[in-house]
């Protein structure tokens, strides 16, 4: 296994030296292109971030949620950010615990993915909120007549968790950067230097450090995973807390997290494409690694599957008239497109990855990848609007469309995410050179 | 005190260059390497790290942070609400699952720091750029008398490059 992962034909294994020289290369000063990219990444944060001050001058009442549905675009595409930030961990901590060696150069990137992910996702319930100067309600402290915020709603367990889920991404991340940033700083002078040295904290390679450095990454992976497990499995509480049918339901946790990792394998694959491509790292990012993200994709794509087909058996199954009602207006009620799109994306084109042509195809992955992320958007706004919209009393059904606020605002994030990884991408190893060179020598050396 | 710095290639020289000066009663060591190598922990014999003791310290105090959070704060302000009871458990049990996590990554976070800190002004020294390339160092921090023969000794196992080193 282990030689598959640099093997290109053609190519010889790349030696220590080329490690740090060519996973560095694309930090210089950016070319137009880079500049390209940011502007058109500013312009859609400034209109998302216009469209929020309008909201926030004008009231809520500039997003399309009301009675019933009071949650929206803006916890929809909430529930699909957190759910993209759920592959980094996935990729760095699951992976390094079972011995994955095929994620040694790709976590990096994604571990970064994570953090812009959940920081684009922690933006939603500020923007829902309507009022945002009050988040602080939510915040551990006795903040109006010596109440405590009440730790039995959901909503603040997902305070603790996703407030969690980024501190130890960042960590960890961090963590894993810091030897790379002690190469930059060696690899430059003057203010470079100083700024990646400042960051390297002094690291020296000490094998007396790296075993301090290998017992905590060892240890965040351990705790990374029943994290990342509980991060989505109480983002889905928040729906299955409630009595509404379509959500009250005990499989939204395994349900929530398979879908998680479904959508961000795909978001991986969606940015990995063409950073490989703009970087020159087809000797480090080989199709070995997209491979097997594409196996990853295809396993959670059934899983994903299953989850569909298991919710309308239950809702069979329990013979409750108004889940039954509830399931048959989702897929054939007014949302009826929203649904369709979400099986078609998600359950039908991925099928296509039982064929080894398409995993190596990077033109059909990444077309796939990019279906999976409309796929996983719907599957959001099917769970949270369906059910919202069509509860109990037929009096109290309703109707929602988005507003043009509400899309500027997802297009807004769309561009922040990005614009967070532009810089990453430019400032910081997009791979994790020590990690790289620890298996190239291996097999420089025969394979110890 | 000066102490004496060999710089070689492999990881198998390296090693070999450990587990010789170890042999020769040099026990005070310093190596440096650009990617992390258990091997070269097992030539230094170290078992493991300080740094378990912090996280496990960190979880603990998470743990018990969040149960006196969740609990004192409804026992000081009882108000039922959702129909559930005053202290209610499973509930309370996700607030402590996420601050044992977080607790337990923050304090071992400080524990890194705190023990690679502490070595940092007594290796700096012997510290060459070469080591976050592709070299590994070999650092014998004080050669005492006998610098010849451990001169000798390094340059043996493979050494590419031999320095006296001040610190």
């Amino acid at each position: 296994m282990a030689t598959a992962e640099f093997d290109v034909p053609g190519k010889a294994l790349p030696s220590l030296k080329d490690a740090n020289r060519e996973i560095s290369r694309p930090i210089t000063a950016p070319s137009w292109r880079f500049w390209f990219l940011i502007a058109i990444c500013g312009l859609g944060i400034l209109a998302g971030a216009a469209a929020w001050a309008n909201q926030i001058r004008n009231g809520i009442g500039m997003a399309g949620i009301n009675n019933p549905v009071s949650w929206g675009v803006y916890i929809v595409t909430f529930v699909f950010w957190v759910g993209i930030a759920h592959s980094g961990t996935l990729i760095s901590a699951v992976l390094y615990l079972v011995r994955s060696g095929w994620r040694t150069t790709i976590n990096r990137a994604a571990e970064a993915m994570t953090i812009f992910a959940v920081m684009t996702a922690g933006l939603f319930p500020l923007i829902h909120l309507g009022r945002v100067w009050y988040f602080y309600y939510l915040v551990p402290y006795p903040s109006t007549r010596l109440i405590w915020p009440n730790f039995r709603s959901p909503l603040v367990w997902d305070m603790f968790a996703i407030g969690t889920y980024f501190t130890i991404s960042l960590v960890f991340w961090y963590l894993g950067l810091i030897p790379d940033l002690a190469v930059l700083r060696d690899k430059f002078t003057g203010l470079r230097k100083r700024l990646y040295g400042v960051f390297a904290l002094g690291w020296q390679g000490s094998v007396k450090d790296w075993s301090h450095y290998r017992r905590l990454y060892l240890y965040l992976a351990g705790i990374a995973t029943p994290l990342v497990l509980s991060v989505h499995s109480v983002v889905s509480w928040d729906f299955a807390m409630g009595i509404v049918p379509g959500w009250h339901s005990t499989i939204f946790a395994p349900y929530f997290v398979a879908g998680a990792i479904f959508s961000g394998i795909a978001m991986v694959i969606t940015i990995m494409i063409p950073m490989r491509w703009a970087f020159g790292l087809e000797s480090y990012i080989t199709k070995y690694h997209f491979d097997n993200m594409a196996k990853l994709l295809l396993f959670t794509s059934l899983i994903v599957a299953y989850a569909y087909a298991l919710e309308f058996f239950l809702a069979w199954w329990t013979q409750d008239p108004v889940e039954k009602e509830s399931f048959l207006w989702r897929a054939m009620g007014y949302y009826t497109g929203p649904f369709w799109v979400m099986v078609f994306c998600n359950v039908v084109v991925p099928m296509s990855l039982w064929f080894r042509k398409t995993r190596n195809s990077l033109a059909a992955l990444f077309v796939i990848s990019i279906f999976v992320n409309i796929g996983m958007w719907y599957e959001r706004f099917v769970i949270i609007v369906t059910s919202l919209a069509h509860e109990y009393e037929p009096g109290g059904w309703g109707i929602y469309v988005p507003t043009t606020t509400e899309i500027l605002i997802l297009i807004g994030s769309f561009m922040w995410f990005f614009f967070w990884f532009l810089l990453f991408s430019k400032s910081l190893p997009v791979i994790s050179i020590a990690e790289v060179k620890e298996h190239l020598a291996h097999e420089h050396e025969g394979g110890h | 005190m000066s102490g004496i710095v060999a710089q070689y290639e492999t990881l198998g020289a390296t090693r070999a260059a450990i587990e010789r000066l170890r042999e020769a009663g040099h026990e005070d060591l310093e190596v440096f390497s650009p990617f992390p190598a258990p091997e070269l922990e097992e030539a230094m014999g170290i078992v493991s790290s300080p740094v378990r003791r912090w996280a496990l310290i960190g979880g603990i105090t998470g743990f018990l942070t969040a149960t006196a959070l969740t609990a004192l704060t409804s026992i000081a302000y009882p108000l039922i609400t959702q129909g559930k009871p005053i202290l209610s458990w499973p509930a309370f049990f996700v607030i402590m699952f996420e601050m044992t996590i977080l607790f337990t990554g923050l304090f071992g976070f400080a524990g890194v720091l705190f023990h690679t800190h502490r070595s940092r002004r007594r290796i700096s020294a012997a510290y060459r750029e070469t080591f976050s390339v592709d070299r590994f160092g070999v650092y014998v921090v004080d050669a005492g008398g006998r610098k010849r023969d451990l001169e000798a000794l390094l340059r043996d196992a493979g050494a590419v490059e031999v320095e006296e080193v001040t610190a």
